[in-house]
Parts: structure tokens; sequence; C-alpha cells
């Protein structure tokens, strides 16, 4: 709000995720690939290894291309994309950390003139100094690692930086620690992969089996550890972030499933190398590559997924809105937007003219500068696809947006406006899908009115006091949802449409209907 | 739809050290960017034109010469400007990030164009190493994305000191397809850079002979003519176009070197007469066939110049922004528990860079068989 928004019909998320996606697959290789390089040349030096030195000399040059060049402007690329997606987000990372940045930056330009020194030193250098600049790239991209960690975890798990506004208190920050050691681990990883990719193009069956055998070794024991590291990483994500992943968010439960499976068929397919490694083919290096590459973007996915409401925790939702109120946030905290209005406060929207269609085109502008930094009217997060499902009409739609921050679970984060602009908010949504008949099945009058906040699982509170109700009462009470729960969207079910959810709601948990584990966790709800 | 105040609030995040250090370490590490930019970006011009200078053999020789330092030289400006990018967001971000949204499309676009460019420049480079003089047209391709980057950063730059432009440019498109074309000093302020990165061009064919120690005489001769002659065209080429620049500016801002503002007109006059001296040093070492004054001399002074031009950017960016930018309203909470470490990555860091070049070989054509010596260089 603070800032202009830059409408991009696709979706300005689904740009950040492709740029981010395909940076963080080349940097890890650029660090794991340092250390790949200088022992690899080590162990060739020690056995006189000729083959293997000059296939290294080779890789060092795909190494250079991919990394010194797309690893480095795709970074430069992250910074100006997120720059222009979220420039407040962007700021506060460079007020909190421009002197993290900067030793970075010292890191980056060490690299990438050892890199350069190292590619061109074959043919001009004796082995120990050329291994001197190895060492060095090795180190200084280890560097770049260790600061951008501190910076991209802070942003998932502030920690005490929220009370201090302290560098070190964000930077080692509770997820600090496991996300450089799975970061590390990865970057391993990708070194062995990446070198099966330049290995398999050889012509000499036995130079190539010995570099599979040796690719290899780097690629599974850190693909094996991952495991424990991933628990680690979670064990220090707040668990109500991590309920994102188990349900509460789809997206973000279905990237955690991608992240798994394929850690486990990269892993596999890395292993069958061994099987034949002379005869690894171009193609089969590839396939393990996408592997690697979707088990990346889908980790990265799931991190980013289960940060919302936030791009900075607890400081700073995705729509550029400050958690908590201060004086020097210029109104644009929620509270304040609360007041004052959305279209008062942000400074880059027209006000519609009055008339007819005065309210949607005001909604529209509420979308733009409110949600439009994670969603589409119809393309990525589109909410065209979203309200289709849901049938939620204006007056729907209206409630629903009132206790927004409930819903998944709170990866949204609260709507922010006066009543009236929220009334306009919901006028413009309920124009972007074609309303369908009403529901008269209680699965989709579940999915469609209860799901976005509840679970359909048992110990779900929502479940477990209807059970403990009889049909009629169950049905009463849900004519009035705010008298539940203060925060409930007072949503206007018909009085067939509310028997007919209670009726669905107590057929499928009956007691007949559930396996003895669910029976357990109503009893567990209950107490 | 004018806005009442288009400019963003400031963060409220406190800046994490004095405002003057941020001020510092923009003007130098923006004249870094900027002197290894005009190298690679003029390099690659006369790269280009030398076909035109003289034997076919000389030509794609000095052609070679070059190309194959474009490798290098594109990554340096590409490093060197990542810093003045960082601080200058530091301090202008309200401005910076609201003119880049603005032209958001050609904006992201140009890093395409660098990594275009950026291969290119390699795959010149390997091409030429086997056939000296081959992958003109690729380069030509890479020079020209290079022109097109720098002619969006002179938009985003002149964009984001105008902000009385920014509300039609927006709400006429919100989809980030705009440029700065009807901005006045757009042309001028592009073209004074262009041909300062020619001239700069030709000192980097001057370094060229002056370190091609082990080459024919003839040839050492005419690389640093070509540069030498390239260097003095450009530069008295920039005495019509910086007076374009100067007169397309605003009264205001103008007459801030023509007296208003002393530190700001001194730098002018410095750098007039610096460039004009530059001039007489390239032209008496051309004369006297003295590689050394030509490319030290000439450089060491340009290197002067450039650090004038780009304070005095400074103090013309601050005016433009004077009715938007408050520096003395910066909440400042010096980050004293990281700055001196920064201050020891930087320093040390320096160091160790100046070592690696030390002992790199730049001149030995094969690889030697026992550890060099310092004697060996």
């Amino acid at each position: 709000m603070n800032y202009p928004v830059w409408d991009v019909a696709f979706g300005t998320g689904l740009l950040i995720a492709i740029v981010s996606i395909l940076h963080v697959f080349v940097s890890h290789f650029a660090v794991g690939g340092g250390l790949f390089l200088v022992l690899t040349e080590r162990k060739a030096l020690r056995q006189n290894d000729i083959g293997v030195l000059s296939w290294l000399r080779t890789h060092t040059r795909f190494f250079v291309l991919v990394t010194v060049v797309f690893g480095a402007i795709s970074g430069v690329g992250i910074w100006f994309t997120i720059g222009l997606v979220h420039p407040s987000a962007t700021s506060s990372l460079i007020h909190a950390y421009v002197w993290g940045w900067a030793i970075e930056w010292v890191f980056f330009f060490i690299e990438i003139t050892a890199a350069l020194l190292y590619f061109y030193g074959w043919d001009k250098l004796t082995p120990r100094l050329h291994l001197w600049y190895g060492w060095i790239y090795c180190i200084a991209a280890y560097g770049s690692l260790v600061i951008i960690n501190g910076i991209i975890t802070f942003m998932l798990t502030s920690g005490k930086w929220i009370q201090t506004h302290e560098f070190w208190a964000g930077f080692f920050n509770p997820t600090y620690f496991p996300s450089l050691a799975l970061r590390t681990a990865i970057a391993l990883a990708l070194a062995g992969a990446y070198a099966l990719v330049t290995a398999s193009r050889l012509r000499d069956a036995a130079l190539k089996a010995r570099l599979v055998k040796w690719s290899v070794t780097w690629t599974l024991p850190p693909l094996a550890i991952m495991p424990a590291l991933v628990w680690w990483y979670i064990r220090r994500i707040p668990p109500e972030l991590w309920n994102s992943t188990r349900g509460a968010m789809p997206t973000a439960s279905h990237g955690a499933v991608a992240a798994a499976v394929l850690a486990i068929g990269t892993f596999v397919l890395v292993l069958l190398t061994l099987v034949k490694p002379a005869r690894l083919r171009l193609a089969y290096s590839l396939t393990i590559m996408l592997a690697a590459l979707g088990t990346m973007g889908a980790f990265e996915f799931v991190r980013e997924a289960i940060r919302k409401p936030f791009v900075i925790a607890n400081y700073l939702y995705d729509n550029s809105l400050y958690a908590t109120p201060s004086a020097t946030d210029g109104g644009f905290s929620v509270e304040a937007v609360d007041r004052a209005g959305v279209l008062n406060t942000a400074r880059w929207v027209q006000p519609p003219a009055p008339g007819k269609g005065a309210d949607v085109a005001a909604g529209r502008q509420i979308f733009r500068v409110e949600c439009q930094s994670c969603h589409t009217a119809d393309a990525y997060r589109g909410m065209r696809q979203l309200l289709t499902a849901r049938q939620w009409d204006r007056p729907a739609l209206h409630a629903m947006l009132a206790s927004l921050d409930l819903m998944h679970n709170g990866v949204m984060p609260p709507f922010a406006g006066t009543d009236t602009e929220r009334d306009a908010l919901s006028a413009y949504l309920a124009t972007l899908y074609q309303a369908g008949a009403p529901p008269s099945d209680g699965q989709r009058l579940f999915q469609q009115n209860c799901a976005t906040c509840h679970e359909a699982a048992p110990g779900d509170s929502a479940i477990v006091t209807i059970r403990a109700l009889d049909a009629q009462t169950a049905s009463d009470s849900l004519s009035s949802l705010p008298a539940l729960f203060v925060r409930m969207p007072d949503l206007r079910l018909s009085e067939q449409q509310r028997i007919i959810l209670v009726q669905w709601i107590k057929a499928r948990f009956s007691e007949a209907a559930m396996t003895p584990r669910h029976s357990a966790a109503v009893y567990a709800a209950m107490r | 739809m004018p806005l009442h105040n288009p400019v963003p609030m400031l963060d409220p995040i406190p800046l994490p050290a004095p405002y003057w250090v941020f001020k510092l370490l923009l003007a130098v590490t923006f004249t870094l960017h900027i002197l290894a930019m005009n190298f690679m970006l003029g390099g690659m011009a006369l790269a280009l034109a030398s076909r035109w200078s003289g034997s076919r053999e000389r030509a794609n020789r000095l052609f070679t010469d070059v190309a194959t330092k474009l490798p290098a030289l594109l990554p340096a400006a590409v490093t060197l400007g990542v810093a003045p990018l960082l601080f200058l967001q530091v301090m202008y971000g309200q401005f910076f990030y609201t003119s880049s949204v603005l032209i958001a499309w050609p904006w992201f676009l140009a890093l395409v164009m660098l990594m275009l460019a950026y291969y290119g420049v390699y795959y010149v480079s390997a091409r030429t190493h086997r056939q000296a003089g081959s992958g003109r047209g690729v380069l030509l391709a890479s020079f020209l994305l290079v022109t097109v980057i720098g002619f969006l950063f002179s938009n985003n730059l002149t964009l984001s000191q105008t902000p009385s432009a920014w509300a039609g440019k927006y709400f006429a498109d919100p989809s980030g397809w705009n440029l700065n074309l009807l901005e006045p000093t757009l042309l001028p302020r592009y073209l004074h850079f262009f041909t300062a990165a020619v001239a700069a061009g030709g000192l980097l064919l001057m370094l060229v002979a002056y370190f091609k120690r082990e080459s024919d005489r003839d040839y050492r001769r005419y690389v640093s003519r070509f540069g030498g002659r390239a260097f003095e065209f450009a530069t008295m080429a920039q005495f019509p176009i910086g007076l374009w620049f100067l007169v397309s500016l605003p009264p205001g801002q103008r007459m801030l070197f023509l007296g208003d503002n002393g530190l700001a007109t001194a730098l002018l006059a410095a750098g007039i007469a610096g460039a004009a001296a530059t001039v007489l040093v390239v032209e008496r070492a051309l004369r006297q066939d003295n590689y050394l004054l030509g490319a030290i001399g000439g450089t060491g002074i340009t290197a002067l110049v450039v650090l004038a031009m780009a304070v005095m950017r400074d103090i013309l960016r601050d005016d433009y922004l004077k009715p938007y930018f408050h520096p003395e309203r910066f909440v400042v909470q010096t980050q004293w528990t990281v700055l001196p470490l920064f201050l020891a990555v930087f320093l040390g860091g320096v160091a160790l860079w100046a070592v690696m070049l030390w002992r790199y070989p730049f001149s030995a054509a094969v690889k030697p068989q026992a550890q060099r010596s310092g004697a060996e260089r």
C-alpha cells in the first residue's frame, strides 16, 4: 500500500517462485561444487589420474558457465523481483541486514574472482596454486551461504528480533542452524548430481565408471541424512506454522508430500546409477537433475508457504501491512487501516467514481493493494477457481472476510479496512465466478462453508461439538454461528441445509464409521 | 490523477550506520562500478570497431585481445554494481523501488538480457581464442544488449528522481510496461555515459598495449594509437554532449553547476579540466610512444574525473529530490555489533583479492613446471 502494486495477470508470486527456484538450484551447486572441485582435483593429483583431471577441467567450464553466469545473475534477479513485488519487505530486509548483505557481497566478489582464476588457471597454474584458488572459492562460496541463510531463516522465524530489532538476534534465529545444515547437505548432494551430468558425456567407460561412483558418494550420504536434518528443521519451526503442511493449507501439504516423494525418487535414481556406472546416459543424468530440481522447488515452496501470512515472520504481512502498529509505520498496520480505511491509506489507488458499480470498482482496488501480492483474479492462486469451488455469495464473502485470519489455520492475514470496504471487496469477488446451484449434499456443504477453518477430522472442534449435540439442537446452533464463537462468520444456511450438514457430520463420524484411532482422537478432544 | 504525496514513507527500521557512511560507500562503489562497466562496454565497442582500423590481421588480433578479457570485465561490472545498488536502496529506497515498479517489466528483463549478453561474451571469447576475429556477430548482439541495459538503467534512475511523473505513468499503465522517454535529460545523460564508455574502452586498449610487453612493436603501437585516438575523440565529444546534458537540466538544477552550489561548480570545472588534461596526456603519450604515461596516467586521471562526476551526480539527485527527501529525518541506530565485522571482512577481502591477482601469472602462456617466484611475475 505504501508502494505501487505491479499488475501481472499470471501472478507476481509465480514469477518469484520461478526465479527463486531456478536460482537456488544453481546457487547450492555453486556452494557444494566448490568443495567438489578441490577435493576431486586433490584426489586426482594424488593418484596421478590424468583422465579425471582432464574431465575436471571440462567440468570447471560447465561449473563456471552455470554458477558464475546464471547463478550470479539470477541471484540479482531474485533481489530485483522481490523489490518489484514486495518493495516494503525488501526495504525492511535491506535496512535490518544491510551489513549482512554487504559482507555477503565481499564473499561474492571473492568467489567470482576465485572461480574465474581457477577456471583460467587450469592452463597456467601449478597444481598447488590452482588448488589454492579453488579453496578460496570454496570458502567464499560457503561464506555466502552462511550469511544468506541467516537472512532467509530470519524471514521464517524472526526470533527475538521482534522485541530487540538487533542484528544477531534475528540472524541466529531458531531455524538458522538446522537450515544451514540442511542446505549444506543439499549443496553437497547437488555437487555430485551436477557432476553426473558432465560425467555422462564421457566416452571412456572406465573413467566414466570411476567418476560416477565418486559423484554418487557426494550425493547419497547427504540425501541419506537429510530426513534427520529435516526433522531437526521442523522441530525448530513453530508447530502452528508446520500445521500448514499437515492438511491445514492444501498447497503446502501437497508441496511437502512432493518434496518427500521427489527426494526419495532422486535417491533411488542416483543409487541405480551404481548398477551400470559405465553406461550412464546424459538423459538419465538429466532425469536425476529434474528430480532434484523438483525436490528443491517443493522444499522452497513449502518454506515460503508456511511463512504465510507473513513475508517477515510476525513483523510484515505478505500484503506489506505491519503486524503491530508503531509510531513510525505511517499508518500501514492492520489496526490503523481498520480505522482509516484501505482506500484512504493506500497511496497508489484511484478512488472509483460514484454511481452504479462503484462498490465493485472499489473492491477491485482493495483486492489489488491487499490481496494481489499472493492472489490473482484467475491465474496463480486465482480467486475465480477458489470461489467457484466454494460458491460464497456476497453476504457469505462479507462474513468470511471478517475472519480471514482464521482460515486454513491462520495462513491468511486479517482483512484490514472498514466494513464498507469489506463489503466492496465482497462485491468484487462475487463478480469473479459463476454461481452454481446451491449444494444439497452434506459433504459439499461442509467443504464450501466449513472446510477453510475446520478439518473433516474427528478431533476438530466443530465435529466434536456437533457429535455431542442431538440433531435438532446442533442444527439450531448453526443458525447463528457468531453466538457459538464470536469470530465465526455469520453464514446464513437454510434450515434444510443445516439439517443436511448435521446429518452428514453425524453419519460420517458415527462410531460405526470410525476406526479405533479416530475414536481415540475424539475421546482426547472431548477431554 | 496527481497523488497528494506520491513518495512512499521512510522505512520504519532505522539506518544501521550514519547517513554519510552510506553516501561514502555509494560514491566509492559506484565509481568502481562505472569504471568496470565502461571498460567492458567500451572494450566491446572498440573490439567491434577495430575491423575498420587497419589490416584484417591486426584487427583480429586486437579483437581477440579485448574479447578474451570480457568474461572477466563483465562480471567485474556486475559484482561492482551490486554494492552501489545495495547502498542506494538503504538511502533512496522510497524513490528507487517506486520507479522500478513503474518500469517493472523492462527492469526485470534487463537481467534476462544481461544473462544473454554474458553467455555471448563467453562464446565469443572461446571462439576467437580458436580462430582470431571470429564471433563478431555474437559480440555485436551482446554489445547491443548491454547498451539497452544501460538505457534501461538511465530510464529507471531518471524516473526515480522525478516523483511528479510517477502517478501519470502508473495510472496509465500499472502493468509495469513504462519507460521514461519523455524525460528531457534522458538522452543526453545516456549519451554522456555511453561516450564515457567508449573513452574508457580506449584506455583499456592503452592498458592492453602497456601490458603486452612481449608483443611486437608495431602491434603494440597500433593498439595504443587506436585506443588513444578513440579516447581522445570520445572525450572531446563529451564537451558538446555534456553541454547538452547541462542545458537539458531544469534551470534550478543547471544553476547548481554554474555557481549556485560551490562544490558542484568546482567539481564540474575540475571534471572538465581533468578531461582536457587527460586528452593532452594521452596525446603526448601517443606522440612519444610512452605506453606507461598513456595507460596509467590516462586511467589515473580518468578515475579521479569519474569520482568527481559521481559526486556531482549525487548532488544533482539530492537537489532533484529536495522537496521529498529529508535525510535529516533518518533515525540512525548504528549496528556496532556488525559494522566492524563488515569493515574487517571488507579490508580482508580487498587484501585477499589483491593477493589473488598478484599470485596469478597473467602473462604466462604455458603452465609453469614449478612454483612461481615473485620475480617471475
